[in-house]
């Protein structure tokens, strides 16, 4: 019997979570910017707080909107739901912090966005949360990380930013052994190029200011539940297994089975830290996931024509992406990656540090700035920025060094681009 | 067998209300609905049948078995009048409940139901060779066209992902019992008749697995009966308008 068919991906991007408004039939998501919502009568009320009804009270929960690009997200995650919250970094915070106490701990790949190792390194330790740092291409070394407060393991699909490419599978079977869930940051390649939950992955957070908005004019995050973790299969999660009292004795597992962490995160972490996504953010969160799977496509190509062209560039020693067969991970992408590695890569300028500011102060085309995921393609010199407070060995760990330079290939004609590097190119080579 | 009834559990209500799910579910497709109940001071009690959820097997394979199952349970518990709401297959052990214990039952409600309620023999081949194509099938069938594209009344969760993963909880032969025990169901026509309970019908008016239709002889064959359709909606109906179910269980209820 042929398999019945959900809606294919590109149909998700443009559909899912909304239909056209009853009322007054608009066809695009209208922005309910308001902060609260007014109930039908005292009754409904009543229920709407008390979870026996659905609906809105206060955007800081839930918002139509977003809930909206919730919907899209989980849809083409194939996820149960999500939450969108004001950041990537918001959306990390909470999944942590719904399910990680004081005195407990984390594994997470030594190869992560500088702020994400920000949060784990550096302040997650005030709260009594302590991280360690693994080469994810260790699984002897996972395994030997994990202990028995250990309660997320923690990596990218894509490294940042040597595109060390996650085995998801092989990380998730090591984190299920021991009875934790896997969080994975898939901002990188998103869920046109590779969904995490086929491999095992239990969260999925999203930055949206990246590639799903393309249009780098908002800031946003997303964090994605699969709903596959059996959270009560032991006692390592008590706030989801055991009464709430900050929600009149409500066990998470026992009412919500399969969605009891996003129940939580959303009835605890939205309710009380409060970092929500603004309901016009969400709207041009929108307006970009529309497009996703034709940018995507896009974004891969030309990433392709410019890792080619790097490669054959007299000024540059390496390239790092990991269709090049020379990447360690290579075979791996080939794999789970077959659409392409996203555009995001790094490449080593001959002529160090010095090289790398004369390249970048000569690009025009390129931007100069922290960020990826633009449209508008975007290059930084990692160990001066984003990585700056790493040290030497934790750069060297996450294969960083003073040449290093990270390109997002955005969607300009590929014929510019190239010009724009080649100019940039021979400006390096004159320092060297 | 695990019952769910909140956190205070049973006060001695002398009209509880039971709810049973349906094929490959467990108690907590209710978790909105028994919320309200027990807000307004009523003991629920929302059962994990034999082999689903957190209650052990072993599985029961007759509609009958688990009626019977289910009021053992019952007198264990000392519970002698109460109300009864199942979904889909739910609704066949409340009806089959309702007709063996007409004094006992105050109200039955059966939504996304018909009788007979027919399971293809291809859907039973893969339920029994335990393929996930059947989950596949019944989650996709199980809500209304709209529903695929989603607009969920419950915000930022993707109903028909959410119906999957529950059903994919379930343990080996779990899908496959529960169809069969629907498909061989064959007297419950004849059931109907016996029926003394206050009984109410809340039927998808897009359902595909039990479409509207074909609960028609099962209401002509209630001496007394209300119907509520609810609008766009398929046969998952407490997933896809909540609101409007709970406005009809508590008007009955």
């Amino acid at each position: 019997m042929k398999k019945p068919q959900d809606l294919k991906p590109d149909t998700l991007s443009l559909h899912a979570g909304q239909r056209p408004d009853k009322e007054h039939g608009a066809r695009a998501t209208p922005i309910y910017q308001t902060s609260s919502f007014v109930f039908e009568n005292t009754e409904s009320a009543a229920g709407i707080f008390n979870v026996e009804r659905t609906g809105h009270v206060y955007s800081r929960i839930t918002n139509p909107t977003n809930a909206v690009l919730e919907e899209r997200i989980s849809a083409l995650e194939g996820a149960i739901g999500s939450i969108a919250t004001s950041s990537g970094q918001a959306a990390l915070h909470l999944a942590i912090a719904t399910i990680v106490n004081s005195g407990q701990h984390i594994v997470a790949s030594n190869c992560l966005y500088g702020g994400s190792h920000n949060l784990l390194e550096y302040t997650l330790p005030r709260f009594g949360i302590e991280t360690s740092f693994v080469d994810f291409r260790d699984l002897d070394a996972v395994r030997d990380a994990i202990k028995g407060n250990t309660r997320l393991v923690f990596g990218e699909t894509l490294g940042n930013p040597g595109l060390d490419v996650m085995d998801i599978q092989q990380i998730s079977d090591l984190a299920h052994d021991s009875g934790i869930p896997l969080l994975v940051d898939s901002t990188f390649t998103t869920p046109h190029l590779m969904k995490p939950i086929n491999y095992g992955a239990d969260l999925i957070f999203h930055s949206a200011t990246k590639f799903l908005s393309g249009h780098g004019v908002v800031i946003g995050g997303l964090l994605v539940d699969s709903g596959n973790f059996i959270w009560d299969q032991n006692n390592n999660f008590p706030q989801l297994s055991k009464p709430y009292k900050g929600f009149h004795d409500m066990v998470f597992t026992e009412e919500f089975g399969p969605a009891a962490f996003i129940n939580r995160a959303r009835k605890e972490g939205a309710r009380d830290f409060g970092a929500c996504m603004s309901p016009h953010t969400a709207f041009l969160i929108l307006q970009g996931v529309e497009t996703l799977g034709l940018r995507m496509d896009r974004h891969v190509q030309t990433t392709r024509e410019i890792v080619n062209f790097l490669s054959q560039h007299k000024a540059v020693s390496s390239v790092s992406y990991p269709e090049l067969e020379s990447h360690p991970d290579h075979e791996l992408a080939k794999k789970i990656l077959p659409n392409g590695c996203g555009a995001v890569f790094t490449f080593e300028l001959k002529g160090g540090k010095k090289a790398g500011q004369n390249f970048i102060e000569n690009l025009n085309i390129f931007s100069h700035l922290a960020n990826v995921g633009d449209s508008k393609s975007l290059v930084i010199h990692p160990s001066s920025t984003t990585h700056h407070r790493m040290d030497e060995a934790a750069l060297k760990k996450a294969g960083i060094s003073e040449g290093t330079v990270r390109l997002s290939v955005g969607l300009e004609d590929i014929e510019d681009l190239k010009d724009d590097l080649d100019a940039g190119l021979r400006s390096a080579l004159k320092t060297s | 067998m695990h019952i769910f009834s909140g956190p205070r559990g049973l006060q001695g209500d002398k009209n509880p209300i039971i709810f049973i799910h349906g094929t490959g579910m467990d108690h907590t497709v209710w978790t909105l609905f028994t919320r309200y109940f027990l807000r307004h001071g009523r003991d629920v009690l929302s059962v994990d049948l034999p082999g689903h959820g957190k209650s052990k097997g072993p599985l029961l394979d007759s509609i009958e078995s688990l009626s019977s199952n289910l009021l053992d349970y019952l007198d264990s518990r000392n519970i002698d009048k109460f109300s009864i709401v199942g979904h889909s297959m739910g609704s066949l052990i409340a009806l089959e409940a309702a007709s063996t214990q007409r004094e006992r039952v105050n109200n039955l409600v059966m939504i996304g139901t018909a009788l007979p309620m027919v399971v293809s023999e291809v859907l039973l081949d893969l339920a029994k060779n335990n393929d996930p194509r059947a989950i596949d099938i019944l989650t996709f069938m199980g809500y209304s066209t709209n529903a695929r594209i989603g607009n969920n009344k419950n915000p930022g969760m993707w109903m028909t992902e959410g119906t999957r993963r529950l059903m994919q909880r379930s343990g080996k032969d779990v899908i496959f019992k529960d169809l069969l025990a629907c498909s061989n169901y064959v007297d419950g026509l004849e059931k109907a008749k016996k029926v003394s309970a206050k009984t109410l019908l809340i039927l998808g008016e897009n359902d595909y697995l039990t479409p509207r239709h074909k609960a028609s002889d099962l209401i002509n064959n209630f001496e007394s009966v209300t119907v509520k359709e609810i609008k766009d909606s398929g046969h998952t109906l407490m997933v896809e308008n909540p609101n409007l179910v709970l406005d009809c269980l508590s008007e009955i209820l």
